[in-house]
């Protein structure tokens, strides 16, 4: 795997960027993480989807639906992608430390 | 070029180093609006880390990440058990439920490539000789001949070519399996009937179920995840529920229909399974197959049993003993329930996993009829029961055939019916139905990204497809016109969405991609108008 600093802390992350141990992540690493899918600077709406994605996978383990994802934040998918050019499941994901996604997603 | 095409069989035993490259230059031209060669994204390259670390002696990317050999045994090592697989794939005990087609198709194909004029990743390519389908049978036949017959290294070199078998040699017709996307057109041309895109499978399957050696994507982030918390997207039954009940709540929502999906439903007609995929990243399509199927009267329910609420079967594209573990899980819920049949939804490859492959471990109690979800959409479209307008459909819509329903199951007629009655934009692209081509997402290569993989993935094995869709809308292209890619297939739509992202196909072209039943309920006269929403996706 692939080790990254990240906030000052060296991680692993897998070969898609995504870090191996969600525990270690806090803002400082998600901000360092939008650096590297071309976020320069976390604002408002940028964390406003990163708690979502995060606090729902916190209770159920797997990141939310895209759908309700943009119900809940009020945001369209294009908005999202706006915000995170890959996208909510590689882009956003990996800013809120989730592990990729996996599946037919 | 000259050099790609002076490429002989005995280099793959080269050492170290790639074998081959593709370069924008090399790749068949697309047509327009994509057809200026500078508009080509460039190629992203393996960082030198991937490189140090991985085997990476093919071409220009790396699939299965295989750590580089530290030492002269672990070299050996990998020689070895690759040799003890090898022969295995050629025993009755160990490979019964393939040994025939695999063995007609090492011993009779006769190398005429007619299958090479047929494969789009050859074509793509600009005619790499590398991609040629018949090249992993030639390895594997020369290798069978030279170092597994008695005699071998004396008669089988001139009798069936010279080859060096070296740990190159290994990890690089490893990788060579995860360059063909298991469409079959190949076997489909051959006069013969020699099945190169089997081989491919089967050489997959020595190195996941003798190697160990398998993606993470389809294997441990797949099937064993599938069969550990029930669905290969994490997702387990609490999860999957409380997702449908938003699902739900939001198709009731917009459709004005009163949507309430049935779980568990003993005595039910028919257990519907959808590939969950479809839940997370597309639940207009679950959302759909519920208003249709309300609407129509059908008794039918989803099931949360483990792997019974994902259809998805990666076993299929990899691993014998991991397909019949899912498909046998799938049987038994449906047995469970008591159902009188399983349907599939829009995935492929669950359709030829479930209702074909496993056939052969399907049976007695197990042995529950498994169909296709298009005929019976076909035939409720056509009993009249439900009331439509087509013209709420008045936009240009082609059809995409995924591999697995067509070319592997001949399922052809049901959806286009269903689409020449819904849509009056309807037109094919070219070649179609069982002859189509592969949307280069095929056997799981849609959700593999790692390293620079989408490149080759877009631009190689995707390519025949977009310039088929760009072709199909030659005469709308203007962005004003909304477009609509029928794609009836998971992993096809993650593809497309992928791929139109890359190229901007929606972005400056308004070239969509959906399913299929998105398009009935957004031609049904008593839902509220605009069920496909164009922004989304």
């Amino acid at each position: 795997m692939p080790k990254v600093v990240l906030a000052g802390i060296e991680m692993e992350t897998d070969e898609d960027g995504f870090i191996t141990d969600p525990s270690l992540w806090n803002e400082a690493v998600a901000a360092d993480l939008a650096k590297t899918e071309h976020v320069e600077v976390m604002t408002e709406a940028h964390w406003k989807v990163v708690n979502m994605i995060r606090n729902y996978y916190l209770e159920f383990g797997v990141a939310p639906m895209i759908r309700k994802l943009c119900k809940e934040t009020g945001f369209k998918l294009k908005e999202i992608y706006d915000l995170f050019p890959s996208g909510p499941a590689k882009g956003a994901c990996k800013v809120a430390g989730l592990p990729k996604p996996t599946g037919c997603v | 070029m000259d050099d790609k095409k002076a490429f002989q069989v005995e280099d793959i035993s080269k050492p170290d180093g790639p074998l081959t490259h593709v370069d924008n230059a090399d790749l068949m031209p697309l047509p327009p609006p994509l057809n200026n060669p500078a508009d080509e994204p460039a190629w992203r390259e393996l960082t030198p880390a991937a490189r140090e670390k991985y085997a990476a002696c093919l071409d220009d990317t790396i699939v299965l990440n295989i750590p580089k050999p530290k030492n002269k045994e672990e070299e050996q090592a990998l020689v070895r058990k690759f040799l003890d697989g090898l022969s295995k794939l050629f025993s009755k005990e160990d490979n019964w439920p393939f040994l025939r087609p695999f063995m007609l198709s090492i011993e009779h194909c006769a190398g005429c490539q007619t299958c090479s004029a047929a494969c789009h990743i050859y074509e793509a390519s600009g005619k790499n000789p590398v991609y040629r389908p018949t090249l992993r049978g030639e390895i594997l036949r020369r290798i069978y001949h030279k170092y597994l017959k008695p005699g071998g290294k004396f008669f089988g070199k001139w009798r069936h070519g010279d080859i060096d078998l070296t740990w190159a040699t290994v990890v690089r017709l490893a990788e060579l399996s995860y360059r063909c996307n298991l469409c079959r057109r190949c076997a489909q041309t051959c006069p013969i009937g020699a099945d190169n895109g089997l081989l491919a499978r089967e050489i997959r399957k020595l190195f996941s179920q003798e190697l160990g050696i398998h993606t993470e994507e389809l294997h441990d982030k797949g099937t064993v995840l599938q069969l550990k918390v029930g669905s290969s997207t994490g997702m387990n039954a609490l999860v999957v529920k409380d997702n449908l009940e938003f699902i739900d709540e939001d198709t009731s929502e917009r459709t004005g229909m009163t949507i309430k999906t049935p779980w568990d439903k003993a005595g039910a007609d028919i257990l519907l399974i959808h590939n969950a995929g479809e839940i997370l990243a597309w639940p207009e399509n679950p959302g759909a197959f519920a208003v249709i199927f309300e609407a129509a009267g059908i008794s039918w329910t989803l099931s949360s049993e483990l792997a019974a609420y994902d259809s998805v079967n990666y076993g299929l594209f990899y691993d014998d003993v991991m397909l019949a573990r899912v498909a046998l899980k799938q049987a038994e819920a449906a047995k469970k329930l008591g159902v009188k049949k399983i349907i599939l939804g829009e995935c492929g490859h669950a359709h030829k996993a479930l209702t074909v492959i496993s056939d052969r471990v399907l049976t007695g109690d197990l042995n529950i009829p498994r169909e296709s979800a298009f005929p019976l959409l076909r035939d409720i479209v056509m009993s009249g029961r439900i009331r439509f307008d087509p013209s709420r459909n008045d936009f240009p819509v082609t059809l995409h055939d995924p591999c697995n329903v067509t070319r592997m199951m001949g399922i052809i007629e049901p959806q286009r019916e269903i689409l020449r009655k819904l849509c009056p934009k309807f037109r094919e692209m070219e070649p179609h139905g069982c002859n189509n081509y592969c949307c280069g997402g095929g056997s799981g290569f849609a959700i593999h990204s790692k390293h620079n993989f989408e490149d080759w993935r877009f631009k190689v094995a995707g390519r025949k497809k977009l310039s088929q869709i760009l072709t199909a809308f030659a005469d709308c292209l203007d962005p004003s016109i909304h477009k609509y890619v029928c794609a009836p297939c998971s992993n096809c739509k993650g593809q497309m969405r992928d791929m139109f992202k890359y190229y901007g196909l929606w972005e400056k072209h308004s070239i969509l991609y959906g399913g299929l039943v998105e398009l009935i309920v957004n031609a049904m006269a008593d839902v509220k108008p605009g069920f496909i929403e164009w922004e989304w996706h």
